[in-house]
């Protein structure tokens, strides 16, 4: 008799428009995270996967045959996001170790090296946007909200800016690290660094408010839709930092997500988040002291 | 029929399950790092001044107090009367001394031992009269760091090169810019590590002459006094607002590598979880969600 209501219930559950999206949702990073995390229990996958090729390898193989197969085309956007989330980190942080063995010295400094997997990075961001626009039923398309910015939204990007820094400013320099400005280095690593940074910030705004959050309000409500990629957003930084002294990374960053969420809906626009995301990465890269653990 | 045959299935897939984890779980031994600062002595007293030469440590605490320990930081006596630290503001590297003059200035002699008087390095900057922290790594010639009275580190490149390498920022907006305390380097060529200690962030590191630092002050009050790099024990000390702290030299954390069956035996795994994850995803989706969107 309980199993019959339960069985009822999952029907109604599956008849409502948002089921499938969150279904996709919560499995497919289940499945993520599994592939993340339980190698934890017996290797050290900090030593032998640095680059979380598992991760990306995962996300590819659970979009793929979303492509190919049409029980399950409903999740298609929402793998083809989570796919261009984890393939495309893949690039990036294997991209300066990849330019070395194919190029050698010609590969330029590391920080050349970092540039070019952050151009790879938004390079294979779009092209998998440009694949969910083109393989997603119009009913179904994200909308990435790349095509306008007005003032409005300009001046949003730059206020965010400001107040970004001033709240970084505002806490306590030890929580955040911000404890000294290097000028030697930043004098040598800007030129690179700081465009690279910027890309990597328009790469995450895409996949995660472009592709994510446009895939998602397809179906949910707005408010569920943003709390959904804010969270992806937060658990996808578990990937960055897990197991190091830098845990707490993961509900800040899925603070800042529900922000930049909520700011391009409000704007109607991907580009004050892009602004907001490069500023606050290219004052993480030269306003933070490493520690010996990492950041 | 077919039910106790699915029963006998999962019952062989789970029992290969257990065997595989065990075996993964039996060929990954746990490791522990060595902390990276360790307590000494005098817990709960302030140490303003230490100088470590072999197992001969003396110290001055707060309340002006000189204590003398002739066993490692063991235990600790009433230093004797003409006991007396070594003085600020100059560093002497084998045949080699840098020193502030009184105006500010820093001071080479190039030949200790021949006599040979002292002549402002070119490029000096003006470290402000009465400054006095200065130190120079044996392990790389030339390279100096010496800190002005206003609180600026900069270091000298082994092309002579004299630049700005660091510049504190607020605690937060209340608490404003700790004080520089002290800069520190192996006299020996042991270790290519500067360090300099802080009232506010405890210690920071550079390994390339003063380009780049990172924090380095896991596990020790954040107020630090003094520091002071014994090349007889390799071991830098730290005396804090919370008593005398070592550290022993050992390398930065790095994840370890792997080699060969190790390696292979790891990605083995990492592999199979990554395939399983993602089956197991897959085959959630094609149940979980509808064939087609509704509404």
């Amino acid at each position: 008799m309980a199993t019959e209501a339960r069985r009822a219930r999952l029907e109604r559950y599956r008849a409502s428009r948002w089921w499938p999206a969150a279904a996709t949702l919560v499995i497919a990073e289940l499945g993520l995270g599994a592939a993340l995390l339980v190698p934890i229990t017996f290797s050290d996958p900090n030593g032998v996967d640095p680059y979380l090729a598992r991760l990306s390898v995962a996300s590819v193989l659970i979009a793929m045959p979303s492509l190919f197969v049409r029980r399950l085309e409903p999740a298609r956007p929402i793998l083809l996001a989570l796919a261009a989330v984890a393939a495309t980190y893949t690039l990036l942080s294997a991209g300066p170790q990849i330019l070395f063995d194919l190029l050698g010295p010609r590969s330029g400094s590391f920080d050349a090296q970092v540039f070019w997997a952050s151009v790879a990075q938004a390079a294979g961001t779009l092209l998998i946007a440009l694949a969910a626009w083109r393989l997603v039923t119009p009913e179904g398309r994200p909308s990435l909200r790349m095509r306008r910015l007005g003032i409005g939204g300009l001046a949003a990007g730059v206020l965010g800016s400001a107040a970004l820094i001033g709240l970084g400013l505002a806490l306590p320099a030890g929580v955040l690290g911000r404890v000294a400005l290097q000028p030697v280095a930043l004098g040598r690593d800007f030129p690179f660094l700081g465009p690279a940074n910027a890309l990597q910030a328009f790469s995450q705004e895409v996949q995660f408010r472009g592709l994510l959050l446009g895939a998602l309000e397809r179906t949910m409500s707005p408010r569920w839709a943003n709390v959904s990629q804010a969270a992806v957003f937060g658990l996808a930084h578990l990937a960055i930092s897990y197991g190091g002294p830098e845990a707490p990374f993961v509900p800040i960053t899925f603070l800042v997500g529900l922000g930049f969420g909520w700011l391009v809906r409000r704007t109607n626009s991907l580009w004050p988040a892009v602004i907001i995301h490069a500023v606050a990465d290219i004052a993480l890269q030269f306003g933070i002291v490493q520690g010996l653990y990492g950041l | 029929m077919a039910s106790d045959r699915r029963r006998r299935t999962i019952t062989r897939c789970a029992a290969a399950g257990v065997v595989l984890i065990v075996f993964l779980v039996g060929s990954a031994p746990a490791r522990a790092a060595a902390a990276w600062w360790s307590p000494v002595a005098l817990r709960g007293v302030a140490v303003a001044r230490v100088s470590a030469i072999g197992d001969t440590i003396t110290v001055r605490t707060g309340s002006g107090e000189m204590l003398r320990s002739t066993d490692a930081g063991r235990t600790f006596a009433t230093a004797p009367s003409d006991a007396a630290l070594p003085p600020s503001g100059v560093v002497t590297v084998g045949t080699q001394r840098w020193e502030i003059d009184p105006g500010g200035k820093v001071v080479h002699v190039a030949n200790v031992t021949q006599g040979t008087s002292g002549v402002v390095d070119p490029g000096s900057p003006d470290l402000g009269p009465g400054a006095g922290l200065i130190a120079s790594p044996a392990a790389l010639p030339g390279v100096v760091v010496a800190v002005s009275t206003n609180g600026t580190v900069w270091r000298r490149g082994q092309d002579g090169d004299w630049k700005q390498a660091l510049l504190l920022l607020p605690a937060s907006l209340v608490q404003g810019v700790p004080r520089i305390t002290a800069v520190t380097a192996f006299t020996e060529p042991l270790s290519d590590a500067i360090y300099l200690g802080t009232d506010g962030y405890a210690v920071l590191i550079s390994t390339d002459g003063g380009d780049d630092w990172i924090r380095a002050g896991a596990g020790l009050p954040d107020s630090v006094s003094s520091l002071s790099a014994d090349s007889a024990r390799h071991a830098l000390y730290a005396g804090t607002a919370d008593g005398l702290w070592e550290h022993v030299l050992q390398s930065l954390p790095a994840p370890p590598s792997y080699q060969d069956a190790a390696l292979v035996w790891r990605w083995l795994g990492i592999g199979a979880i990554t395939l399983v994850a993602s089956a197991a995803a897959l085959l959630g989706l094609t149940r979980l969600v509808p064939r087609r969107l509704s509404g």
